[in-house]
């Protein structure tokens, strides 16, 4: 029964069978080569580690993580945590750690802010607000961050009065160059966390209402960021009726109490932001004029309002647009707070080079602030891919 | 900053073995200089002036240095160091020699890959206030804002000393010695804190020093001296005996002016040995018999170096105090030069 056919298919199978071996031999190939790259990469680094070690031992540097535990001895001017000279370095670090998050989270939000709006405000007919959102933008982005922040920091340190003369705002805040004092609840720590799970969880709620209700993007983000707020609010009064208020109040000559905001902080805050701000406006705006005409034309043909179309029509299908450029903006961000050592800020690197000078070990501590930056900015892509994996996914 | 952590870590990544024991001498004698680590700005102890020479006291033990080795006070490199960079350079070998104002400690002298040498002036650390604050004395300032330089001895003293007298305070931190000092001057620290010599210098440079008080209060003793790299005693040597020199040659009273004419002059076999005439002691060094008669022709004697930089006619006006020589009543004390 040997015919042609089952010959021919015999032949097919000895095809597919040598096409699939060449296929595999390929992979083989492929693997091995890929193989020997990451061995060759890992042998490069095992010989550098190694000679790390050797020389630091031959030139008698204590080398390793093991100072993490020691004592660090020295203060910092500002923690989310408890902290004090008897503290770990680990516990300098993560304070360290913590204050960059804080003013990197809070410039993020600002700047989000204020981007979105100037970006719009780029696009208005009225050509003065036009004019204007210029100026702010060539401002903000034509200046080195550096500058602005050293500048910034001389005129809050310059202008404001000294402690003694501290301006009165309403008499539950004191301005002066020790910062900005706020009359808070004794229990800052609680009301801070018991404000941000609450606001976490008021946003939440405030964004699903929203949706579900079928409201644009920007009437879910106006009410998650109202959201916030209001949690925030609540934390802070709930800790203050519970837990007592504390007051700032002149002390000698120094105002002592209350939560403080110091200049170094504000600086930072102010500065990041406005920096932020200008870049972020004009990814807002490209993304808003990249929309085709004809959207436009098709949502006033339907009648829709000026402010509906912009937060309707426009917006959402610029944020698509938006979202990848946007996230490096944010990673810039991040990584610009490490500007903060030249205005005495307590960020990550600002203490990590105290520690530095205190122990000596330069390379295990800038390894350290590598990483925690590579972390947040890996946390912040992921993020932000997240989201774009969302609006992308969004029906067209 | 950054720039010299990476330098230093690219040599200990990269050049395994380039054994450092022996090889300082021979290096600065190939480079015909002598690379000295000094601090960015320090008014007494190492700047800059108008027309660019560097002086000060330390300074002076650079060029004591050089006259030794180099038969020449002029064959420096100035490296200016702030105080994060200044170990990180002297482990990389981009200085032979870090005279920078820098404390002595154990910390320092046993895990940084680095040896003190000596010390070359004894210093404490006080505060400087604005005289409108009516202030007194440290034990006063509970709750100021107080400026300090990151990375000193300094930070962690102020931090042992209002934890030790129950005060609390809100340290500032700068990176440099200006920014620290232009905080200060704008009002957002209400006191400085670093080592008493520095505070004198800051003091001297503001436009208006009066409206300024160094407060009486000494926290902390801080020998400040010279260090070189482990693993060199040859070089260790040079240094520490070249700042041995300076000092034995005040207590021999053997000054700048006097030293030509004292080879031939002098009676005193202590002075006749010192400067080379009696005996060969700068062999024993691997220097020449005339080493330390270069180092007085070239910068005096420590007293006079002290005064040239420091003393009562500079601004900064500083006394002698525990720096005069054993025989007055002060430290400075060197083994005997034989």
């Amino acid at each position: 029964m040997s015919g042609p056919d089952s010959r021919g298919r015999a032949d097919a199978a000895a095809g597919d069978a040598s096409l699939r071996l060449a296929q595999r031999r390929r992979r083989m190939r492929r693997l091995a080569l890929q193989a020997l790259f990451v061995a060759a990469v890992l042998a490069l680094l095992a010989v550098f580690a190694h000679n790390v070690s050797v020389n630091l031992q031959m030139r008698q540097i204590r080398s390793g993580f093991g100072f993490l535990a020691d004592r660090a001895g020295f203060d910092i001017g500002e923690s989310l945590l408890p902290y004090d000279a008897a503290s770990t370095y680990a516990q300098a670090l993560l304070i360290g750690i913590l204050n960059t998050v804080r003013v990197a989270l809070l410039a993020l939000v600002a700047a989000t802010v204020l981007g979105v709006m100037i970006g719009l405000a780029r696009l208005s007919r009225h050509p003065l607000v036009r004019a204007l959102a210029l100026g702010w933008v060539e401002l903000a982005r034509n200046i080195p961050l550096l500058l602005q922040l050293l500048a910034l920091y001389m005129v809050v340190t310059q202008f404001l009065p000294d402690a003694t003369e501290a301006w009165s705002l309403g008499s539950v805040a004191l301005l002066s160059k020790q910062g900005l004092m706020l009359g808070a609840p004794t229990a800052l720590g609680t009301a801070l966390l018991a404000g941000l799970a609450a606001g976490a969880a008021l946003a939440v709620g405030g964004v699903r209402l929203v949706r579900r209700r079928e409201g644009g993007l920007f009437a879910a983000a106006t009410a998650g960021l109202a959201g916030l707020a209001a949690g925030l609010a609540l934390g802070w009064i709930g800790a203050g009726l519970v837990g007592g208020w504390s007051r700032p109040a002149l002390e000698g000559f120094s105002v002592v109490g209350g939560a403080a905001l110091t200049p170094e902080f504000l600086t930072l805050w102010i500065g990041l932001s406005f920096f932020a701000s200008g870049a972020i406006a004009e990814i807002v705006r490209a993304g808003a004029q990249a929309v085709p005409q004809g959207q436009w034309q098709a949502a006033r043909a339907l009648g829709l309002q000026e402010r509906e179309i912009v937060q309707r029509i426009v917006f959402p299908q610029a944020l698509r647009l938006a979202i990848p450029p946007l996230a490096s903006q944010y990673m810039n961000l991040v990584k610009n707070s490490s500007l903060a050592v030249v205005i005495g800020y307590p960020d990550v690197v600002s203490i990590t080079n105290t520690a530095i000078n205190q122990n000596g070990q330069a390379l295990e501590c800038v390894a350290i602030v590598m990483a925690v930056y590579l972390l947040l900015n890996l946390l912040t892509a992921w993020l932000m891919n997240a989201v774009n994996a969302r609006v992308t996914r969004a029906p067209r | 900053m950054i720039q010299r952590f990476v330098a230093a870590a690219v040599s200990l990544l990269a050049f395994a073995g380039v054994a450092q024991a022996g090889k300082t001498l021979d290096g600065v004698r190939s480079r015909g200089v002598v690379a000295c680590g000094v601090n960015t700005s320090a008014p007494g102890f190492s700047s800059a002036d108008s027309q660019g020479r560097w002086t000060g006291l330390d300074i002076d033990l650079c060029r004591a240095v050089a006259a030794a080795v180099l038969r020449d006070p002029e064959k420096i490199k100035v490296v200016p160091l702030n105080s994060q960079q200044r170990f990180a350079a002297l482990q990389s070998g981009e200085v032979d020699l870090l005279a920078r104002n820098t404390t002595w400690n154990l910390t320092r002298d046993a895990s940084l890959g680095a040896v003190f040498a000596g010390i070359n002036y004894y210093d404490g650390q006080g505060f400087m206030v604005p005289a409108k604050l009516k202030v007194d004395s440290a034990r006063k300032l509970n709750n100021v804002a107080l400026c300090v330089q990151a990375g000193t001895s300094s930070e962690k003293n102020v931090a042992d000393y209002f934890a030790t007298h129950g005060m609390k305070y809100k340290p500032v931190v700068f990176d440099t010695a200006e920014a620290v000092q232009a905080a200060f001057v704008s009002g957002r620290c209400q006191a400085l804190t670093t080592d008493i010599s520095d505070l004198a210098g800051a003091r001297a440079k503001l436009p208006n020093p009066d409206d300024y008080q160094v407060l009486p209060d000494v926290i902390s003793k801080e020998p400040l001296g010279p260090a070189v790299r482990r693993g060199d005693d040859e070089w260790f040597m040079i240094v520490r005996w070249s700042l041995f020199a300076l000092q034995e040659a005040e207590e021999l009273d053997i000054t700048q002016a006097s030293v030509a004419s004292l080879k031939t002059a002098s009676k005193n076999p202590a002075v006749l040995r010192f400067l080379g005439v009696s005996e060969d002691v700068g062999k024993l060094l691997g220097l020449d018999r005339e080493w330390a008669a270069r180092i007085v022709a070239a910068v005096g004697h420590y007293g006079e170096s002290f005064e040239r930089h420091l003393g009562a006619r500079t601004p900064l006006g500083l006394p002698r105090g525990p720096n005069k020589p054993w025989t007055q009543g002060g430290l400075m004390y060197a083994p005997p030069v034989r």
